[in-house]
């Protein structure tokens, strides 16, 4: 198999109120990005917690993409500020572990941000395609 | 009788059966001897007579506090689910506590596990637990048959011979890389109280973790759990763990499966020392318990690490202010947040 | 039955002979992965420089740290497996796999695979990983500070449970086989012992015997009544150290208890799970499941709890209670003997310190 025709299976997690209406955007106002993602949609960004991200991982996902409201927009007024401390030590930690950077990531896409899907979509598809398939469990 | 640990020992006899025979408490939690060279029990002395069988040494390796919810609620006066609870203050239970296990009490009254006002706390100085993996190690394996403790040093007997260690040299890495090691809540003081100790790099194993690659640290991941046999030893031992149902025993869904492969293994690991992120004081518990010798409490630490970076907090050191995943700070950092590329997408 | 001498090298071209038609597993320190098995604490050896560690006076005195139930209990055991398709995917209970031997056992180890035998009588898949399986035993010259095996009916030269028994005799070893596959293995090699290490070998069993006699607790355990140890005061003071940690039911070489489940397996290229049958060669490429048997513990309040919510053993003091109740009269009741061979590893790895040898002295006082 050689690396380009390698199509990684990515998991995003989106919340409602800005993530997927800005995937959402993304499509209505014709943006291209790879079909690779397939989304969740949940309430909030601070409704993710890590054993979904690792039952995605287990279950054949190759990376992963959580995506919620910028800091300050969230429709919870704190949901992603509660995510975004529980997020930066989890991403430390399987990077401690061994899990490679750019399998798991995080970013914040507001419901405006269509284009900023579009190119976040892109860029982790093109990042986890790079580090080919996700054999570590 | 100018051995630390006796003078602590006849010390916590005499506060613990002052406590019980005053009856200010109905419960005195310690250890008491194992059956075993390097083994204590955790032991509740009840009466001032089992005050007497209560000891201080350098292997008391768990932590007191895990036991402290369950105990205070076994000597209320037993009543129905329903019952209104009895009028009046409740019965108290004593404890011996070093700086990690204080810390845990802090959480615990933090997180509303243990009522502060019914615990009467002999604060002790810890001088660095034993790790008996350790002391193992140094005697090659040999069946260690007897061990007496001097200040700073072991005499042990393995198999007809005796060999000297430098007790030090033997303590747990908890221990070595501690910088709290006195009770940072008590309300009586038990023995010669230390300083904060100046451990040179506290984090200095993470350190060497990190430096690695990405592969090289699966590699020691990999080969740390493969051991396990998910007896769940880390987990009863920690004092943070008391949820009713854990989350290795949801089953719809199931978030870890049931095996001991390494998907599941490397799962549960990775879940454990992520709910204690921003809790564990790095008592060592965990480790001290594994029957494998399974080094889990690496992932702690670096939790523990990241926490004092990035929001500078220290678990159980101040009861008054909110523990670090229960909070937020508008402008915590955020530089793990990826940010692309503008126009630089693919077609 | 034939008892043969054999001095060290004879011994280690014995050994590298069973290597031609045996897949040979010994103590070794991390986890021995190979296709057949994965036993965390045992390994495959092929080698003679392995072969050399792994002699009846190389190995520790007591016993190792993991025991070798997971040979024949796996940790997990795939019992079955299918797909969405309703096509059968992998060979499933019965396979006979290449036959293997476990050396280095020792006495109490070797019992518990015939204990374990009792319960699991009609079970598939114990009775084929036992059929496959041959044990060469290592007799225990001196005791180490846990092990009491006399004490539940086993002896340090005891021959439950092995098919060939190696003591460290004289200037060598004595190989002692005790089934007719043992017998077959030690073919026509070295000579009979001679009258003076008979005596010497006979000696050391009988007084070994006599002692095991003696000590053995078995028949003052099943004459105590079960509802006044059941009733007994002690349990609440016993359990009270404990954290409920499965530390002591998974290293037991006689706890045999399990749940099951079905699980998804993945399947896509690259995955350590390629296939749920575990062969990787097989041709099924849809979602396949499949139905595990793995390690539980009566530790565990999930153990017993109903759907319903209610737990019939919820407390800390009835799991531990039902623990020793259950290796010390119940299963003696049944069976006829402890469900422990006195190998002492919960002794040894317990967290708290719960030594089971203090529990059986409370209990026998128990009036």
């Amino acid at each position: 198999m050689t690396e380009n025709s390698f199509e990684p299976k990515i998991i995003a997690f989106l919340c409602n109120w800005c993530s997927y209406a800005g995937a959402d955007l993304a499509g209505v106002s014709r943006f291209q990005y790879p079909s690779n993602i397939r989304i969740v949609r949940v309430p909030c960004s601070g409704r993710i917690s890590p054993p979904m991200l690792f039952s995605a991982l287990k279950q054949g996902a190759d990376g992963i993409l959580v995506s919620g409201c910028h800091p300050g927009d969230c429709h919870y007024i704190s949901g992603n500020l509660f995510a975004r401390r529980r997020f930066a030590l989890f991403k430390n930690l399987l990077e401690f572990a061994g899990i490679e950077p750019g399998r798991v990531n995080f970013t914040w896409v507001s419901a405006s941000e269509g284009e900023r899907f579009a190119d976040v979509v892109s860029q982790v598809t093109e990042a986890v395609r790079q580090l080919g398939p996700f054999n570590r469990f | 009788m100018n051995n630390v640990n006796d003078i602590i020992t006849q010390e916590l006899r005499a506060f613990a059966s002052s406590l019980l025979e005053s009856g200010e408490v109905s419960a005195f939690l310690g250890f008491a001897h194992g059956s075993l060279p390097m083994t204590t029990r955790p032991f509740v002395a009840k009466t001032p007579e089992d005050a007497q069988k209560l000891v201080w040494n350098s292997f008391c390796v768990l932590n007191l506090a895990n036991y402290l919810p369950a105990l205070l609620k076994s000597i209320e006066p037993p009543r129905g689910p329903k019952d209104p609870p009895p009028e009046g203050p409740l019965p108290k239970a004593g404890v011996i506590a070093t700086g990690c296990w204080s810390r845990n009490i802090v959480v615990q009254t933090q997180e509303n596990q243990v009522d502060r006002s019914r615990l009467v706390i002999a604060g002790v100085s810890s001088r660095g637990m034993v790790d008996r993996k350790k002391v193992l190690k140094a005697l090659d394996g040999k069946e260690i048959t007897k061990i007496e403790e001097k200040d700073h040093d072991l005499i042990v007997e393995a198999d007809g011979a005796i060999k000297e260690l430098n007790r030090w040299s033997v303590t747990r890495d908890n221990c070595q890389s501690c910088v709290h090691s006195s009770a940072v809540v008590f309300d009586h003081w038990i023995g010669p109280k230390l300083d904060d100790r100046q451990a040179p790099n506290r984090f200095k194993q993470i350190e060497d973790i990190e430096k690695m690659t990405a592969d090289e640290r699966w590699a020691w991941f990999s080969k740390e759990i493969e051991t396990c046999i998910r007896c769940y030893a880390c987990r009863n031992a920690c004092p943070l763990c008391y949820c009713e149902t854990c989350f290795v025993d949801d089953s719809n869904p199931q978030w870890v499966g049931k095996s001991i492969e390494k998907a599941d293994a490397a799962i549960f690991h990775l879940l454990r020392a992520f709910h204690c992120a921003g809790r564990c004081t790095d008592c060592g518990a965990c480790e001290s318990a594994c029957p494998m010798g399974i080094r889990m409490r690496l992932l702690t630490k670096k939790l523990e690490k990241d926490v004092f970076e990035l929001f500078g907090d220290e678990a159980g050191m101040d009861a008054s202010k909110p523990l670090t995943m229960t909070t937020y700070k508008l402008e915590d950092p955020q530089g793990f947040i990826f940010e692309p590329k503008h126009g630089q997408k693919k077609e | 039955m034939k008892t043969i001498f054999l001095n060290e090298k004879e011994l280690l071209a014995l050994l590298a002979s069973w290597c031609e038609t045996f897949d040979v597993y010994a103590p070794n320190d991390g986890k021995g992965e190979d296709a057949a098995c994965s036993v965390i604490g045992w390994g495959k050896i092929a080698s003679k420089e392995e072969f050399y560690g792994v002699l009846p006076d190389k190995i520790a005195k007591g016993v190792h740290k993991t025991s070798i139930k997971p040979f024949f209990f796996p940790q997990p055991e795939t019992l079955v497996t299918f797909t969405s398709d309703n096509k059968p995917c992998a060979p499933l209970a019965n396979t006979v796999g290449q036959k293997r031997l476990i050396l280095g056992v020792r006495p109490c180890d070797a019992r518990s695979v015939m204990l374990n035998a009792m319960p699991y009588r009609d079970d598939p898949y114990y009775q084929a990983n036992q059929n496959k399986t041959v044990l060469v035993g290592v007799g225990c010259n001196e005791k180490a500070i846990t092990c009491f095996c006399e004490k539940t009916g086993g002896s340090p030269l005891g021959t439950d449970g092995l098919d060939i028994l190696i003591t460290t005799l004289g200037t060598g070893f004595a190989l002692e086989a005790l089934t007719n596959q043992g017998d077959e293995l030690l073919g026509s090699q070295g000579a009979a012992l001679d009258e003076a290490l008979l005596a010497e070998f006979t000696k050391r069993r009988e007084s070994f015997a006599a002692d095991a006699q003696k000590a053995n607790s078995t028949p003052s355990l099943k004459g105590k009544d079960l509802m006044s140890l059941y009733q007994s005061k002690i349990w609440q003071d016993l359990s009270q150290s404990c954290i409920n940690c499965g530390a002591c039911t998974f290293l037991c070489p006689t706890c045999y208890c399990f749940d099951i489940q079905d699980e998804a397996i993945r399947k896509d290229k690259g995955s350590s799970n390629a296939c749920a049958c575990g062969t990787g060669g097989c041709a099924c490429d849809a979602p396949s499941v499949r139905r595990i048997r793995y390690w539980d513990s009566c530790m565990f309040p999930l153990f017993t709890k109903h759907a319903s919510g209610h737990n019939p053993r919820g407390t800390k003091e009835h799991r531990v209670r039902n623990r020793f109740m259950h290796k010390l009269k119940y299963f003696p009741d049944r069976f006829g003997a402890l469900s422990c061979v006195g190998c002492g590893r919960c002794i040894r790895e317990c967290p708290v310190n719960i030594d089971i040898r203090e529990v059986m002295t409370t209990l026998l006082a128990v009036d």
